[in-house]
């Protein structure tokens, strides 16, 4: 197979499947407000990566994934843990408390690391431009088996979020809610980075939230809508030879920002 | 500690004015619940920054590049404005998330092709307080005592909308031009704080010491007293751990503010366990 079509290929396949968990999982994200959690299991994945490099771990191993996986596990706990009682203090900002921190931890480690400041920006923008095929099919394999996972108790999940149902042990649902985030982010961190992960979660399902309150269809045309934004960012990266990762947020937001126009000018009738 | 003094006046004083202004601030971002506001204007204000140098070459400090910094978050305060009136299927704080990543895509975007890309990268993440000048100090000073007069000033229509966005709506207040005028002070603070103190610090400053200070009172006073002596002592513990272990300031103090927390939050279960346990004692 020619190198081309093997790399828009492997691309390709990849996208589309990250793209249907995170969309989903976004939606739920965007209507609870918990907008920062992505990025504090984000921040904690490319956390255990620095950490797995001070101790002369390889990024990229399955040893590195393996760090990321329990700093990303933890932050799962303390984010369905810590919830705010007091009215004055929003859930929002106890998490954006714990990215801050994430992050500071993250800054510290690195100053200790000779080349530190490569590995922060490293963790930032990835390598998508590595994806291989034994890791394509570790994802597709991880992503399907969460995504029946949360098919299968779809009505606990879409509970917490639509609070019309009483759940029982709502902070074990949390749990799992913000370890399959954690999942998928490590899983995604390393080659897609923080913010294009970021992206892929949150920018999809803000565009679909403007428009429709149903889950499948937000998550069918979320899914349509990120996949082309996200085809054209890569054919424009990889024909102009333009930064990959950020070339594919650029294009998420253009068409984020046209829909919000969209919304401005013709705002829906309640 | 002469050498100690010497070495970190300036950087300490421009932190003692960030914590005022940032400590007021972020008592409003709470009642907004627009958390995200810090992060997403300062990485818009790197990108304006970032484009000054591009198109000027113009170096970061300069009063072009803080204008260019400036102009996109004056953008970005409009387009927040508009959102929050207008677009009400998604929380505002979702706009600010995405708009956060596109401003960082877009600084990684314009640092790519540019040698030295991940210094800058880090730089703007941890900043360089430790190099702040007698000029910094001046600019800080004069700057945040100006929005801060202007949020004196202003406090009415401010305080109504964050208490209450519907009901000042109701009442008639023209909330998309406060929003804009609230947005676009919130800019040049973030614009100047950032360059100097870099963007965890910033948020830190914003967001703990207002959150601290939500768990003692409800009184806007208060909460700024409690917030403030936070913020200082946040603030030197993190300048001696970062001078004794050799760590970038601005991290160490966030890290100080996040224990800060911490502490905040265990004292103020003990105190109700005390209450408890005096009220069912007596």
């Amino acid at each position: 197979m020619p190198e081309v079509i093997r790399f828009f290929t492997i691309q390709i396949i990849f996208l589309a499947v990250v793209l249907i968990l995170h969309t989903y999982l976004g939606l739920h994200v965007i209507r609870r407000t918990i907008i920062f959690s992505d990025l504090v299991l984000d921040q904690l994945a490319a956390f255990g990566a620095l950490v797995g490099i001070g101790i002369g771990i390889r990024y990229g191993t399955p040893s590195s994934y393996l760090v990321s996986l329990v700093a990303v596990l933890f932050g799962a706990f303390l984010l369905a843990v810590f919830k705010p009682r007091n009215k004055l203090i929003p859930r929002e900002a106890i998490i954006g408390i714990m990215y801050a921190v994430a992050l500071a931890l993250s800054l510290l480690v690195a100053d200790k690391l000779s080349g530190g400041e490569t590995y922060v920006t490293k963790t930032l923008s990835g390598c998508m431009l590595w994806v291989t095929w034994p890791l394509v099919i570790v994802t597709i394999i991880a992503y399907v088996a969460l995504l029946l996972f949360h098919y299968k108790f779809r009505h606990k999940f879409i509970g917490l979020t639509e609070k019309n149902v009483e759940i029982k042990n709502e902070k074990f649902w949390d749990f799992l809610f913000f370890t399959t985030q954690g999942i998928i982010t490590v899983l995604v961190v390393p080659i897609a980075g923080v913010l294009l992960a970021y992206a892929f979660l949150m920018i999809p399902a803000a565009i679909v939230a403007m428009f429709t309150r149903k889950w499948a269809s937000a998550v069918a045309i979320g899914w349509g809508i990120g996949f082309m934004a996200c085809l054209a960012g890569l054919f424009a990266s990889y024909f102009f030879d333009l930064p990959y990762g950020p070339s594919l947020v650029l294009s998420l937001g253009g068409v984020f920002v046209c829909a919000v126009i969209i919304r401005i000018v013709l705002p829906q009738k309640d | 500690m002469t050498h100690l003094i010497q070495t970190f006046s300036q950087p300490f004083l421009v932190c003692l004015t960030m914590v005022i202004i940032l400590g007021y601030m972020g008592i409003h971002v709470l009642q907004r619940e627009v958390i995200f506001i810090d992060i997403a204007l300062a990485q818009i204000a790197v990108v304006g920054a970032i484009v000054a140098h591009v198109t000027f070459g113009v170096h970061g400090d300069s009063m072009l590049s803080y204008a260019c910094a400036f102009g996109v978050t004056l953008i970005a305060s409009i387009f927040y404005s508009l959102v929050r009136k207008k677009v009400n299927q998604i929380p505002l704080e979702a706009v600010i998330g995405v708009s956060y990543a596109i401003a960082a895509a877009a600084a990684l975007f314009l640092v790519g092709v540019a040698p030295g890309g991940h210094i800058h990268v880090q730089q703007m993440l941890a900043g360089s307080i430790l190099w702040a000048t007698w000029r910094d100090v001046l600019l800080c000073v004069v700057v945040f005592s100006v929005v801060g007069c202007c949020f004196y000033i202003f406090r009415g229509p401010f305080k109504e909308i964050s208490d209450n966005y519907e009901n000042a709506l109701k009442k008639g207040i023209k909330v998309v031009w406060w929003d804009l005028f609230f947005y676009a002070l919130f800019g040049i603070v973030i614009t100047l704080a950032v360059r100097i103190g870099g963007v965890v610090v910033i948020f830190a400053l914003l967001i703990i010491p207002a959150t601290v200070s939500a768990l003692f009172s409800s009184s806007f006073g208060k909460r700024l007293v409690i917030g403030g002596a936070v913020g200082i002592v946040a603030t030197i513990a993190g300048f001696l751990f970062a001078n004794r272990f050799d760590f970038s300031i601005g991290s160490a103090i966030s890290l100080f503010l996040g224990g800060s927390l911490v502490i905040a939050v265990f004292f103020r279960i003990c105190l109700k366990l005390i209450t408890a346990r005096r009220d069912y004692g007596g």
